[in-house]
C-alpha cells in the first residue's frame, strides 16, 4: 500500500501542479527560462534521487525535502550568477545535475531489475 | 516490491509526513514543469533564450544608436539653419559690393552735390565760324582738373564718363563713349561743389586759360545734380582676371 500510494500520490501532485501551472495566467519573463530550466533539472534529480533512496530503505524525509529546494536554488543561483559573470555556469549544473541523474537512474534500474 | 523500511516509532506521522512531502515536491516539480514549457513555447517560434537576449541586446544598442543620431539630427539641422542665415547675410553682404562695384563702375545712376561746367564755342562772328573752338584737350584739361579735385562722377552731354571713356576729337564733334558730342558741353561732377569749382576758377586756371581763348565757359554749383548711369555694353575681350592663390 505505501509503495504504490506514494506512486500515486507523487503522480496526482505533479498533474495537480502540471494543471495550476498551465492554468495560471502568469507567465514568467524570458529572462527567468533559464534559471527555472535548471531548477527543474535540479528538482527532476532530488525526485529521482528519492526514490532511489527509497528503493535503498533509507529515505529520510528531512534530507529529501531539503535537498530536493536547495537543489533547485543552487542551481537557479548558479546560473544566476553565471549570468552575472558572464561564464554560463548554469552548465555546471546542468552536468551535475545530468550526471547525478543517470547515476540514479541506474541505480533504480538495477534495484528494480534485481528485484 | 520494494517498500520504504516500516519507520521505528511515530509510523503513522511520519508515514503522513512523508506523503505530503511527495504531494509537495511533486507540485512544485509540475509547476516548474509547466512553467518552464509555457515559457518555452511562448517564445515565438521556439527562439532559444541565447538568440532573444542577443536580439535584446542588440535592440538596446540599435534604440541607444537611434537616441544618438536623433541628437546628431538635430544639431545638423541647427546647423543647416545656421548656414542658412549666414548664406542670407553672405548674399547680403555681396549684394552691397555688388551695388558699390556698380557704382564704381559707372553703371548706376548717382546723384549728390556737385559743379555744372559749361562749355560753348566763341560766338560766331560775321556768319564765320570762329577761329577757335572747343577741343577734346581742354575737355580733358577740365576733367582731369574736376578729377584732382575730387570728383567722384562725371558726364558730359548725358555720358557718363568711365575708366574707359575716351574724349577725342573726330571732325567737328567730340566723342565720348562713342557717341559724338556738339557744344555747347555741359560737364556735372559730384563732389565738394566749393572745391570744384575753385579747381577751376583759380587764378591762372582753367577758366581764364579758356576765356582768354574766347570759349565761354560757366561753373554753377548745385546742391544736388544728377548723373546718368553708363547704359551702353562693357567689353573685355582681351583682358582676364588673374587667378590668384
Amino acid at each position: 500500500m505505501n509503495m504504490w500510494l506514494g506512486f500515486w500520490l507523487g503522480i496526482f501532485g505533479l498533474a495537480v501542479g502540471v494543471a495550476i501551472g498551465l492554468n495560471v495566467p502568469v507567465i514568467l519573463p524570458q529572462a527567468y527560462a533559464k534559471y527555472l530550466s535548471v531548477a527543474a533539472l535540479a528538482a527532476l534529480d532530488s525526485v529521482l534521487g528519492g526514490i532511489r533512496a527509497a528503493m535503498e530503505d533509507h529515505f529520510d524525509n528531512t534530507i529529501f525535502i531539503s535537498g530536493f529546494f536547495s537543489n533547485a536554488l543552487l542551481a537557479a543561483g548558479l546560473a544566476f550568477i553565471g549570468e552575472r559573470l558572464g561564464i554560463d555556469l548554469y552548465l555546471a549544473a546542468v552536468v551535475a545535475f545530468g550526471v547525478r541523474l543517470f547515476q540514479n537512474l541506474a541505480i533504480l534500474r538495477r534495484h528494480l531489475l534485481k528485484k | 516490491m520494494i517498500m520504504p523500511k516500516p519507520p521505528v516509532r511515530g509510523e503513522q506521522s511520519l508515514k503522513k509526513s512523508v506523503y505530503l512531502s511527495v504531494v509537495t515536491v511533486s507540485l512544485v516539480f509540475g509547476l516548474l514543469i509547466a512553467f518552464q514549457f509555457r515559457t518555452s513555447s511562448s517564445i515565438s517560434g521556439g527562439v532559444p533564450v541565447d538568440r532573444f537576449q542577443e536580439l535584446t541586446i542588440e535592440k538596446k544598442q540599435v534604440e541607444l544608436d537611434n537616441a544618438h543620431l536623433e541628437q546628431e539630427a538635430t544639431d545638423l539641422a541647427a546647423k543647416i539653419d545656421e548656414a542658412r542665415k549666414g548664406r542670407s547675410q553672405a548674399s547680403d553682404v555681396l549684394g552691397s559690393e555688388l551695388s558699390k562695384i556698380r557704382m564704381y563702375a559707372g553703371l548706376t545712376q548717382l546723384t549728390g552735390p556737385g559743379v555744372e561746367v559749361i562749355m560753348e564755342n566763341p560766338p560766331e562772328k560775321d556768319g564765320s565760324p570762329s577761329f577757335y573752338s572747343i577741343r577734346d584737350e581742354d575737355i580733358l584739361k577740365v576733367i582731369n582738373d574736376l578729377r584732382g579735385a575730387g570728383a567722384e562722377a562725371m558726364s558730359i552731354n548725358g555720358q557718363r564718363i568711365l575708366s574707359t571713356s575716351e574724349i577725342r576729337l573726330a571732325g567737328n564733334h567730340i566723342n565720348v563713349n562713342l557717341v559724338r558730342l556738339s557744344a555747347p558741353y555741359r560737364i556735372l561732377a559730384i563732389g565738394k561743389p566749393g572745391t570744384l569749382k575753385s579747381s577751376l576758377e583759380i587764378k591762372g586756371g582753367l577758366v581764364e586759360y579758356l576765356s582768354a581763348n574766347g570759349i565761354t565757359v560757366a561753373v554753377q554749383e548745385w546742391e544736388k545734380i544728377n548723373i546718368p548711369a553708363y547704359d551702353g555694353s562693357l567689353r573685355f575681350d582681351y583682358a582676364k582676371p588673374v587667378q590668384r592663390g
